[in-house]
Order: structure tokens, then C-alpha cells, then sequence
């Protein structure tokens, strides 16, 4: 990848307190991201994946290793890293002393928008938010929700060539993260590269064109969303619906040792490992227990392969050796 | 300069919002002047000082205003990681010495006119001969004390994670530092011990300056002695104020 926007080389972070025994959030991690991508970082609880965007935007100092941000080393140089960053941290970050507007304006100034280059980008975002009617309001007398609102808001107040967002849909209603999820796309196509950490899977599948599996702090697997379902190949999601639960169906269901199973009412949702030609007789075995109402069988999703890389590996960052290697 | 800006306006924006705490970071010294200058004056008297209490005192409220207008700001981290705000500031294009320098500067605006309104309160009212010849320093001190002890009480609020515990540092430091200095006595009369602590506390030091300054107490060499070592202090706390900072997240 020629000149990337984000550059990463054997990156480890270790996290040490008194009195505990050390934690390695992040063991050997590298990875270029390109310039004008959406970036998606996913992984299980407690994978590093916050560590990372961390890192990235200069909150916390690698232990080893390097990590660049349009070729600015995150240790080395981080005031010129945050010169070219928006950040939307985890946690919700307002300034609850402050209205909606002038949380807006406060962001900009310190992104050095001034004077009359401000007022048309605030009432612009506060349109597109759903915010005018809030922008006198205290942001200590908004909702959650609408406070997170805010909070993402703000990065499009600005044009840092680099954004990061630690799960930005937190607490957002369904109607304004897909608008979200739009105007990110449309960033992009402007050139601004997105880094993004989300725990949805159905999001990461829908933005990123780019996406690294962490586990443990380690590398699971990387790159788009098509080669990261060939490491699933063979890996089918199977779902029937019955008029009604045929008796001992999850016992012979578990038998069949399936990656993934869950029964909800009448039901059934398998994700199998299968020939492609013993795929058939599975489901049609499945399907003579009883009176079908549904039946869908389809190929593995990015939930899929998420899960048969991180299953069966607890989330603690004690020890990442274990972690399976993907296709990079 | 810019960015020194932003935490300017941005400190400004939060203090406006909330005017009782800039009324009372303003108005609670001058009673302090009014009540206990005047009160222990008219009580005790002080017949080895060569003024009366209330100008000797002056300078103790002006030192203890600086002293509280730092602690609030510092307490302010608090507020800032509680609205998460404060981690998100940390990837602003701001440097850490930027992000300090930004947030006690409104708060030495603030320092500068509540120090203006004590100095004219006090010649007006109460009749304290001031030496305008001191305006100048009596400025410098109140700028330079305002940030030492923000820097100093910043060092506390960064470390410390919890509101309480802080504010119990704080209670410690209020009673150890204000009592065991020149602020609200003179030094020389004390017990050895009592003495040696206070001449070796920043708190007497700057209000020694700002007394100085005010109404011409004091010799001026040994004063610019306590002049430097305060300044130093500032100077080890902004370093100090910093590497914490640099140690958040």
C-alpha cells in the first residue's frame, strides 16, 4: 500500500499497575490503513481494539513498536498526529455546563476555525443532526442519546484528514445511525480516512472496506469483507421455523456440533461447517422433524467468521499466544 | 497562540455559565477582609505590627484568593472527566503545557479583578495606604501565585482519581499551608519550629511578595529571595502538572 494514511508496525501495549499482574493489550499488531477507507476494528470485549484507537490518537503511549498517522509517529510527534485527528471516544464527552451550540463552536475553535468560517459549519451540522431545535439547550438537560448525538456530530464540524470513532452508535436510534452511517460513507468519498471499532457486526459489514479481527491483543484476521468470509468457507447459517418445536430437536441440533446455535419460540438458527454437498441432506434432515413454516440456508456472514475466530477464547489479555492466524 | 485560545474561551464559556462561582471566587475574600481583618483588628490589636491588622491581612486575602481561584480550577479536572470531555480534550490539537497555561489564564483574569476590588476596598473603606509604586508587582504576584498553585493543586487532581480523596488533600493542605505562614500573622514572633516551617512554605513567600507590594512590609532583598523561590516553585509544578498529564488515559 503505497503512502497509507495509518501505518502500524509490531505495536504492543502493555498495561502494568501495582500489585497486578501485567496486562498485554496489545502483542505485535500491524496493519496499514489507506488513505479515504473505512477502517473497521472488531474484536470481542477486552480485545484491545479501544487500546489501539488509543494509541492511535495519541491518549495512550505504545509500549513497542510503531504506530503513524500520515506519517507522524503517534509517540514521537503526537501534536502533530492531533493536528490531523477527530476523535469520538467511547464515552459519552460533552461539556454539560455548555448549550448544543456553543459545544459546537468551542469544538471548532480548537480546530482552528475562526470568526465567520464557524456559524454556516454549526448551523449546517445542527441540521443534518436533528439538533436545531436543541441548540440552546444545556447539554446537562439532554438525553443520553441526544448527548451522544452531540458528541458525533462534532467530527463533522471540522475536516481532519483522519477520524476515529470508538463505537459511535451507542445510544443512537436506529433512523440516525444509518444517516450517520451515510454521511461517513460520504466523508470517505471526500477523502477522509475513518478508523471505526464497533461491536455490530451488520454495521462493520455495511461501512468498512477494510476490517481486522482483534482477539487478546492479537491479530485474528484482516482484509475485506470478501476475503475475510473466505476464511468461512463451507461455513453455512441454516434458519427453520417450525409450526411448532419438535421434541427433543436441540439435543439431535447439539449433536450435531454446530458453531453457532439459538432457538427463539419455534425457531431454529444453526451456523454449520459442511461440505458444500453434505450442506443438503443436513437441512433437509433438520427440515423433517416437523411442519416447516421457513426455511433459509446462506453462506457464513462476517458474524460468522467473527465468531469462529474468537470462540472458545476468553476475552482476558493475560495470555494472547493461542490467537489463530487470518489472512492478511 | 490559537489553541491557548480555544481553553481560554472554552474556560471563559464554562465559568460564564455558572456566574455565582466567579461572584463568590470575587467576593468571598473581601469579606474575609471585611469580617476578620476588621474583627481581629478591633479584638486583639496587634501592637508589634507597624500597621493595623486589616492592611497587614490585606495581603494574606489576597494570597488566600489566589490560593482558592487555583484550587477550583484545578477541581475543574474533576468536572471535566465526569462529562468525559477531559479525554476528549486530550486529542485536541492542543500541547499539554497549552492545555494548563489555557486554563489558568481566564482564572488569573478572574484573580487580577477580585485582587483589584480587595486593593480599592481596602484604601477606601478602610483606610490601608497602599504604595501604588507596588501596583506592578502586586500584579505579577497575583498572575504568577494564581498559576503556581494551580499548577501545584494540579499535580493532585491529575494523580488522584477520586473527587473525595482530593478534596480531603485539599482540607490538608488549606490548614497546613494557610496556618502555618505569614498570611494571617507575622512570622517572627512564632515558636523556632513553628517559624521554620513557615519560611519554608510557598504560602509565605507569595503573600510576603503581594505584602511588599501592597503597603512596603518587608526587607526587599529578602523579599526578592522569596520572589525567586516562588517562581521556582511555579516553575518545578507546571513541569510537575505537565508529566501528569502526559500520564492520563
Amino acid at each position: 500500500m503505497s503512502d497509507p494514511a495509518i501505518g502500524v508496525r509490531g505495536l504492543v501495549k502493555w498495561y502494568t499497575r501495582a500489585g497486578h499482574p501485567p496486562v498485554r493489550a496489545l502483542d505485535d499488531v500491524t496493519f496499514d490503513v489507506a488513505r479515504g477507507s473505512i477502517f473497521g476494528l472488531l474484536g470481542p470485549n477486552g480485545a484491545g481494539k479501544t487500546t489501539l484507537l488509543r494509541v492511535l490518537s495519541t491518549l495512550s503511549k505504545p509500549t513497542g513498536g510503531q504506530a503513524t498517522v500520515l506519517g507522524h509517529d503517534v509517540a514521537a510527534a503526537p501534536l502533530e498526529v492531533r493536528r490531523r485527528i477527530s476523535v469520538v471516544i467511547q464515552e459519552t464527552a460533552v461539556e454539560l455546563f455548555l448549550s448544543v451550540r456553543d459545544n459546537l463552536i468551542t469544538f471548532a475553535r480548537f480546530h482552528g476555525l475562526r470568526g465567520s468560517a464557524i456559524q454556516p459549519r454549526v448551523e449546517r451540522v445542527l441540521s443534518d443532526f436533528g439538533l436545531t431545535s436543541e441548540a440552546h439547550r444545556k447539554a446537562m438537560d439532554l438525553s443520553g442519546g441526544f448527548r451522544r448525538r452531540v458528541q458525533v456530530a462534532k467530527i463533522f464540524l471540522v475536516d481532519t484528514p483522519v477520524v476515529f470513532l470508538d463505537e459511535f452508535s451507542t445510544g443512537m436510534d436506529p433512523l440516525l445511525k444509518r444517516s450517520v452511517m451515510e454521511k461517513l460513507r460520504q466523508e470517505a468519498e471526500r477523502g477522509r480516512t475513518i478508523v471505526l471499532t464497533t461491536q455490530i457486526l451488520s454495521e462493520a459489514e455495511e461501512l468498512c472496506d477494510d476490517i481486522l479481527i482483534l482477539n487478546r491483543g492479537k491479530q485474528a484476521a484482516r482484509g475485506n469483507l470478501h476475503t475475510l468470509k473466505l476464511l468461512s468457507k463451507g461455513v453455512y447459517d441454516v434458519t427453520v421455523t417450525f409450526d411448532r418445536l419438535p421434541p427433543g430437536i436441540e439435543a439431535d441440533l447439539a449433536a450435531r456440533q454446530p458453531l453457532r446455535m439459538a432457538i427463539t419460540q419455534n425457531t431454529v438458527e444453526l451456523t454449520l461447517r459442511e461440505d458444500e454437498g453434505g450442506i443438503l441432506p443436513v437441512v433437509s434432515a433438520i427440515a423433517s422433524r416437523g411442519r416447516v413454516l421457513r426455511l433459509e440456508v446462506g453462506g457464513a456472514s462476517l458474524e460468522d467468521v467473527f465468531v469462529e475466530l474468537t470462540k472458545n477464547q476468553p476475552a482476558t489479555t493475560e495470555d494472547a499466544s493461542s490467537a489463530p492466524r487470518g489472512v492478511s | 497562540m490559537s489553541a491557548l485560545a480555544a481553553v481560554v474561551y472554552r474556560e471563559g464559556k464554562i465559568r460564564a455559565s455558572n456566574a455565582l462561582f466567579i461572584f463568590w471566587d470575587i467576593v468571598y475574600p473581601l469579606g474575609y477582609l471585611l469580617v476578620f481583618g476588621v474583627g481581629m483588628n478591633k479584638a486583639l490589636g496587634f501592637a508589634q505590627l507597624p500597621v493595623d491588622y486589616y492592611a497587614f491581612f490585606l495581603a494574606g486575602v489576597l494570597g488566600m484568593a489566589g490560593f482558592g481561584i487555583a484550587s477550583n480550577t484545578a477541581w475543574s479536572f474533576f468536572m471535566d472527566r465526569d462529562n468525559g470531555i477531559f479525554y476528549e480534550m486530550l486529542t485536541y490539537p492542543i500541547s499539554r503545557a497549552q492545555y494548563l497555561l489555557g486554563k489558568v489564564l481566564f482564572n488569573v483574569a478572574i484573580g487580577l479583578m477580585q485582587a483589584f476590588m480587595t486593593v480599592v476596598l481596602a484604601a477606601v473603606l478602610l483606610g490601608v495606604q497602599l504604595r501604588p509604586v507596588g501596583f506592578p508587582l502586586l500584579a505579577a504576584s497575583v498572575v504568577v501565585g494564581t498559576a503556581g498553585w494551580f499548577f501545584f493543586y494540579s499535580i493532585f487532581a491529575l494523580a488522584i482519581r477520586r473527587n473525595d480523596a482530593f478534596n480531603t488533600v485539599t482540607s490538608i493542605f488549606y490548614f497546613v499551608l494557610l496556618f502555618a505562614s505569614s498570611m494571617f500573622y507575622p512570622v517572627e514572633p512564632l515558636p523556632a519550629a513553628f517559624r521554620m516551617v513557615a519560611r519554608a512554605n510557598p504560602i509565605t513567600w507569595h503573600v510576603d511578595v503581594m505584602r511588599f507590594a501592597t503597603i512596603g512590609l518587608g526587607d526587599p532583598r529578602w523579599i526578592a529571595v522569596e520572589a525567586l523561590c516562588f517562581g521556582a516553585f511555579t516553575v518545578a509544578s507546571f513541569a510537575g502538572a505537565i508529566v501528569m498529564l502526559r500520564r492520563q488515559a
